[in-house]
């Protein structure tokens, strides 16, 4: 039985619950107002609880966590489209994490600028030089015709 | 059975990162045959990609497991398995997110649509399999018990039981629902029935008029023709 819609039944007496395989994808994310040092963001799905959410990283991930505090963000409901039939973004829960042991976690620049190396592709830079040269030839004018422009006649 | 070796796998797998923690040396380990060697302590790394990836405009990566390929696997296996997709896929929405707030593109979204390809196709395996067990075992086809009940407006359906503490009798949401239809929804039940003989009968009659058209136009092609050759 999948703890798909909403947890099993439990009764005083029952075995621990236990999820051999979670449906549970987390995501983290970029804090959009500054936050302590020892603070992560993450996105989780709105089934999910802050307790879920502390077992899943202890045992997963191996990440020792001190406390979660969650909350339930409301997507917007108020764009409309073309037919003015209103446009819905999905609802997400945040939650915030604060990591046990004093360690610290700042979000990583994931998209650095690279500069392109020159050994990389020099086959494809001079292609783009030659057809550079090529439109340019076709731009420029006449030389005979010593500056004046083609809408004058002849 | 199947539970209980499960069990044993789940708590296996999940704490062979804890056994490194205690003092069981990894050599006294092997010595028992027991020595788990995935023993990674990466922690929030592991929801970004490999440094050397970030910035770059596309990352290669292999085809999605196909379901052929995941029944060959034990059941320990595909557990392992399930765990290195999901974090794979947590690792991609991450990035996936992280690319939108940035407004740049993702590098190869595919990778994302080949996890979540190979992490149904792992369910389906894992559900095929459970079936099977439980067929042989007990007989039942479906895991959520169920019955054919007539609903409020005449039709017949397959309602899922859900699971309640306290019996039917004094479930006052439950009592709420009625599993019957009054005598005027009959009226209404035959109508339903007529529309559905007329979708049916129009679709048959499409065909026999496609046959026909197509006989007329190759009748060299028919099948009787090709019966009476033999």
């Amino acid at each position: 039985m999948r703890v798909g819609p909403g947890y099993p039944l439990y009764q005083l007496g029952n075995p621990q619950l236990r999820v051999f395989r979670t449906n549970f994808f987390i995501q983290l994310v970029r804090p959009g107002t500054a936050q302590p040092e020892d603070t992560v963001q993450f996105r989780i799905p709105m089934e999910m609880t802050r307790v879920d959410l502390r077992n899943y990283l202890e045992r997963i991930y191996n990440v020792p966590v001190a406390a979660v505090r969650t909350r339930v963000q409301h997507g917007s409901n108020r764009k409309r489209d073309y037919r003015n039939a209103r446009v819905k973004k999905p609802d997400y829960k945040v939650a915030y994490v604060q990591l046990a042991h004093g360690q610290t976690f700042t979000f990583p620049d994931l998209f650095p600028e690279k500069e392109q190396s020159p050994d990389g592709s020099p086959g494809d830079e001079d292609i783009q030089d030659k057809l550079l040269e090529e439109q340019q030839r076709r731009q420029s004018r006449d030389p005979r015709r010593g500056g004046v422009p083609d809408w004058f006649g002849l | 059975m199947a539970a209980a070796s499960f069990g044993v796998l789940c708590r296996k797998a999940l704490t062979g990162l804890k056994v490194s923690r205690s003092l069981i040396s990894p050599q006294a380990l092997a010595s028992t045959g027991l020595l788990h060697t995935t023993l990674s302590r990466k922690g929030l790394e592991e929801f970004f990609d490999d440094p050397k990836n970030w910035g770059e405009e596309k990352v290669k990566s292999g085809a999605s497991w196909t379901c052929q390929q995941l029944r060959n696997k034990s059941n320990e296996d595909l557990h392992k398995l399930w765990y290195v997709l999901l974090k794979e896929r947590n690792m991609l929405l991450t990035l996936e997110q992280e690319a939108k707030r940035q407004k740049l593109p993702m590098p190869s979204p595919e990778r994302l649509e080949k996890v979540i390809d190979s992490m149904d196709a792992l369910d389906k395996v894992v559900q095929e399999r459970e079936d099977a067990l439980r067929l042989l075992q007990t007989g039942q086809e479906k895991a959520r018990p169920g019955a054919w009940r007539r609903d409020i407006f005449g039709r017949i359906i397959w309602h899922k039981f859900k699971q309640w503490p306290i019996p039917w009798y004094l479930n006052k949401r439950y009592n709420r629902k009625r599993f019957f239809a009054m005598p005027y929804v009959e009226r209404f039940v035959r109508l339903r029935l007529e529309k559905q003989a007329r979708i049916e009968a129009r679709k048959k009659s499409l065909e026999k008029k496609k046959e026909k058209f197509l006989q007329k136009k190759f009748p060299h092609l028919s099948e009787a023709q090709k019966s009476s050759l033999v």
